[in-house]
């Protein structure tokens, strides 16, 4: 008697079974981290309230076959976690249904996705074997455009080479390009090096006020509000340390608008954002957006690591500016170095903060990360301890950074660990050919400190003081590194100072103290 | 949508037919049921850890004097004491040493702490008696890093010889960015580095059992078309080509660069190199993320599974239980689900061999978890009361022996409807993972109980060397009519046995 009911049942609700499917899928494997409401699990990107699942499907297949990687904007927070692909693994059915169910249950409104669809995106991305940047899918498949301030906005790329702001209206332009999104990017330059760019817009001022701009960029430019040049970037250089922030009085209505940017070489960076009279926070009209916004970045609270009732931080992480094996020590009275256990050298000193452990310690901990303080002093660059004669082979490295250029290098020392001191001051130890050497550091004074090093075994030892990345003045029996350090040899040591170079030599149980100090 | 499946449920239940395959159900497989059931057998129990202190455990100690000492991801180490006390709540908690590189694998001996993290092997000692670790000895730093994160390095305890095995994922868990990434390496304890395998691609633990050889887990991705345990056999090539060119920094001959698209099986007939996973944990049905290996050398103290080994899962946040037996020279067995409801993923497993506690770890930050807090210290012990389950599943030339921890019911067992075997494999794939592949359907032609009633010998129609032989169990019952705790269990046939 039920059974017929039954399979009339399940004839009727086929379709049903189909949606189920993409459900099962997503409860296998998607699940594990984008959490069974789509929320995401424990710091992973969410579905719900991202504008990935939603427009063209094309950009959601992508990532299903060939994976994403690198820091991707969803929902407002800053992500850098791989998300593996699964093209492999799942079918063109399974595929279509899983982000059917995503787009239907995560992403109202968006759309169905087809099979066939998937079949076709797999075809044309047959040859992708990398897993997509966010960029990239973006660049392929642009979110629905969002309305800035700046209404037809047309950006010039202009080619060549400037120290300066150059005359514009002299210039013959290399391209011309309307920027209907509102948004102003280098990367709408079809250069990385070597160009300039105007963008002229009419700004909209939704009433009248006081209208805050910020603008920084890298490397250098102007800003124009009004007929009015309000701020201006001058010389080479990153973001971060010449920012403006200029208040201007506007009426409400369109405004004259423009920004020249020159790019030299490096990374090309523009942030420019504005509050008006009833913003509370910077609205970007940037792609890249400075500190205070809206969706500013990364959202981590620091962890900052710093010395403790008398005794010194430590951290071993990817420390940016020295090598991977990098141990920083933060000492008690503000000083702080980063050590190179693969060059046996103190390579990075600075005061102020130690260091922020947000980065390596919230999510993945992708990258390096740079000392938190102020004023860091690159010390020295490569293998810092050597003996007497060239590396016979007994100790030997593994270098290189691409397996065709991976070779086998004998090497003069190698770290062979620390010891702390009862405040957590350390000494480090190296060992080469017929030598030993003792390294060590403690605070001095209030922004000092003293560095002992000690030979010992039957061979004598040079070590690298400083190279190759600051001038070394001699003065008074001091060596200056650059405008912020100066070293002071204790009596009866002669560091050998060359152009770029200060280096020491030690006799089998000699003993040599060097006053390190800020200013 | 929802409402419309429940129904349809209900009805399935009351059809005259499902009423039938109902009464071959097992015990739930999850939920606070199965929870519940678990709790008859093993006490979980989780330890506090120190107060405001992010303690996302990696590595996991014992040291004398019923001490435990843990390292985390952040690279500080703790050391615990109260850990094996009834009243864990009271614990006390001692800082170490802080801030090394994400250790992952540590181990007490000769009054120190050796562990092994990002960047190198290390030494770690209290010299002054002040409980702090002032020593800290590079013994090894020779394998490449290059500030990639992925660029992970487990270690064991010590081999016979007193050598660490470390195994180093590969950059970024696709590439070899750095020289000995995708190897296993051997650490003497003079710091000579031994590369002693090659084929790693993104292990998740590495251990031993009995005899002393040498296992990790590797998980699903590139070339892996699912995560599987591995037998370390020195001088073998585990499936994996990325970090192939490492072998000519020493001379070392190339290492197999298999066909993609192909299977495991045809690959590793013509690479002898090429040592087989030893059992595959089929992704998505056993786990998604093997970690941590803990052999069980306890005589009995964590139940009847005398040198069985248990590994721990990220992903679902479970323990699962491995039968491993040695077939034409190659290791290969069975996985069976075991212990769930852990409170984060799973990383390191340790277990006491003179006490029979579990200790293990857990971490959800990077990669998500079905237990759900951020980080985990837990301990589990067996109560005393033997599971029904499988113990092991034992090739034979024609099939298999199924070793049962209970006598069974000779009417159940002897039924051939009480089993079902199906069987596959995986495409072996420079891609990422693999959908299963070349479906078989072997089907049992006899089961034969033991006098004892703890042997059922399955004599198999079909049987296919190198695929996974998924045995479902259901419709065995133990003399007092109870069903298996867990009904399946998935064997890895690499080799099928001769005739004795």
């Amino acid at each position: 008697m039920r059974t017929p009911t039954l399979l009339a049942l399940l004839a009727a609700t086929s379709v049903s079974f189909a949606a189920e499917d993409g459900a099962q899928v997503y409860n296998s494997l998607c699940v594990a981290c984008h959490g069974p409401d789509g929320k995401g699990l424990n710091g992973l990107p969410p579905l719900v309230g991202s504008d990935w699942p939603k427009g063209a499907a094309e950009r959601s297949i992508k990532i299903v076959l060939q994976g994403m990687t690198g820091p991707v904007d969803v929902a407002g927070k800053t992500y850098n976690i791989d998300m593996p692909p699964q093209g492999a693994v799942l079918s063109d059915e399974k595929i279509a249904a899983a982000l059917t169910y995503v787009r239907k249950t995560f992403a109202a409104g968006a759309g169905a996705v087809t099979p066939d669809l998937v079949k076709s995106v797999r075809a044309a991305t047959a040859g992708r074997t990398t897993p997509w940047t966010a960029a990239e899918l973006l660049k392929a498949h642009p979110f629905p455009p969002t309305r800035t301030a700046l209404v037809n906005l047309v950006g010039t790329m202009y080619k060549g080479e400037w120290k300066e702001l150059p005359d514009f209206s002299k210039l013959k332009p290399a391209q011309i390009e309307d920027e209907n999104t509102g948004i102003i990017s280098p990367a709408q330059a079809s250069l990385k090096d070597a160009f300039a760019m105007v963008w002229e817009a009419k700004f909209e001022a939704p009433q009248d006020g006081k209208y805050t701009f910020v603008f920084d960029c890298d490397d250098f430019g102007a800003l124009y509000v009004n007929g009015e040049r309000i701020a201006e970037i001058k010389g080479i250089g990153p973001v971060g340390g010449r920012r403006k922030e200029v208040p201007v009085l506007l009426k409400k209505g369109l405004v004259p608008f423009r920004l020249e940017y020159v790019e030299v070489a490096g990374h090309e960076v523009i942030q420019l954002g504005y509050k008006g009279p009833k913003d509370k926070e910077f609205n970007w009209l940037s792609d890249t957006k400075g500190a205070g916004g809206k969706a500013a970045g990364k959202a981590r609270a620091p962890i900052p690591i710093e010395a403790k009732d008398g005794y010194a931080a430590s951290y071993r992480n990817f420390i940016a500016g020295t090598t991977p094996r990098a141990l920083g020590f933060g000492f008690p009275n503000g000083t702080n170095l980063a050590y190179s256990a693969d060059n046996c050298a103190v390579e990075l000193l600075w005061t102020g903060k130690f260091m922020d452990g947000a980065h390596h310690w919230i999510d993945r901990g992708a990258g390096n990360e740079p000392p938190a303080g102020e004023g860091v002093v690159k010390a020295s660059d490569g293998q810092a301890v050597a003996g007497a004669s060239a590396p016979s082979g007994a100790i030997v490295a593994f270098r290189g950074a691409k397996a065709d250029e991976f070779k086998a290098v004998p090497v003069a020392a190698e770290f062979k660990g620390y010891q702390l001191d009862k405040h957590g001051s350390p000494t480090f130890k190296v060992a080469g050919e017929g030598f030993t050497l003792t390294d060590a550091w403690t605070p001095a004074g209030a922004a000092g400190l003293t560095r002992t090093l000690t030979a010992a075994g039957d061979k004598p030892v040079t070590v690298t003081l400083a190279r190759g990345m600051l001038a070394v003045a001699a003065k008074d029996g001091a060596f200056e590194l650059g405008p912020r350090l100066v070293i002071r040899p204790s009596a009866g040591v002669a560091p050998t100072a060359a152009a770029n170079e200060l280096t020491l030599t030690l006799k089998p149980g000699e003993s040599a103290t060097l006053g390190y100090s800020f200013r | 949508m929802k409402k419309f499946t429940v129904t349809l449920l209900a009805l399935c239940a009351l059809a005259p037919f499902a009423g039938a395959q109902a009464k071959k159900k097992a015990a739930k497989v999850a939920g606070p049921e199965a929870l519940a059931l678990q709790a008859q057998y093993y006490d979980r129990v989780q330890i506090p850890t120190p107060p405001g202190e992010v303690v996302e455990v990696s590595s996991i100690a014992l040291m004398p004097g019923k001490k435990v000492a843990i390292a985390t991801r952040r690279g500080d180490v703790w050391v615990c004491e109260g850990a094996y006390e009834d009243d864990v709540t009271k614990v006390k908690w001692t800082k170490f040493a802080s801030n090394l590189h994400e250790p992952l694998g540590m181990f007490y001996k000769d009054k120190s702490l050796f562990l092994t993290q990002r960047p190198e092997h290390t030494r770690l000692t209290d010299t002054d008696g002040d409980g702090k670790a002032d020593a800290f000895d590079t013994i090894c730093a020779k394998w490449g890093i290059n500030g990639d994160y992925h660029e992970y390095a487990f270690g064991t305890d010590p081999d016979k010889d007193g050598n660490v095995w470390v195994v180093l994922c590969l950059t970024g868990s696709f590439h070899a960015y750095s020289p000995w990434r995708g190897w296993c390496v051997r650490i003497t304890p003079e710091g000579k580095m031994i590369p002693t395998t090659s084929g790693i691609r993104s292990p998740g633990g590495i251990g031993m059992n009995d005899k002393g050889d040498v296992f990790y887990t590797d998980n699903q991705g590139v070339w892996n078309g699912s995560s599987s345990l591995k037998w370390l056999r020195p001088g073998s090539f585990q499936g994996n080509p990325t970090g192939n060119k490492s072998a000519a920094l020493l001379g070392f001959p190339a290492p197999p660069e298999p066909k993609s698209g192909s299977r495991v099986l045809a690959e590793r007939l013509k690479f002898p190199d090429f040592v087989p996973p030893a059992v595959v944990l089929p992704h998505g049905k056993v786990g998604n993320s093997p970690s941590g290996i803990a052999c069980d050398m306890t005589k009995g103290k964590w139940g009847p599974w005398a040198n069985q080994l248990f590994v721990g899962e990220q992903t679902a946040s479970q323990v699962q239980r491995v039968n491993l037996e040695v077939v034409n020279g190659l290791y290969q067995g069975a996985v069976f689900h075991f212990l769930q409801g852990f409170e984060a993923g799973l990383v390191p497993v340790r277990m006491d061999q003179e006490d029979g506690t579990l200790f293990i770890g857990g971490t959800n930050r990077g990669w998500g978890s079905r237990g759900s807090q951020p980080f985990t210290f837990e301990r589990v012990r067996y109560k005393g009361k033997v599971p029904f389950e499988m113990h092991d599943i034992s090739a034979r030339h024609d099939g298999f022996e199924v070793t049962f921890t209970h006598p069974v019911d000779a009417a159940s067992a002897g039924d051939l409807a009480s089993y079902s075997l199906d069987a596959f494999t995986y495409i072996y794939q420079s891609a990422y993972g693999s959908p299963e592949v070349d479906q078989a359907k072997p089907t049992v032609k006899s089961a034969t109980v033991s006098a004892d009633g703890l042997k059922v010998r399955l004599v198999v129609d079909g049987l296919v060397r190198g695929h996974i032989h998924h045995l479902v169990a259901d419709g065995v019952r133990n003399k007092a009519g109870d069903a298996l705790w867990h009904n399946e269990g998935w064997y890895t046939l690499n080799e099928i046995p001769a005739a004795k």
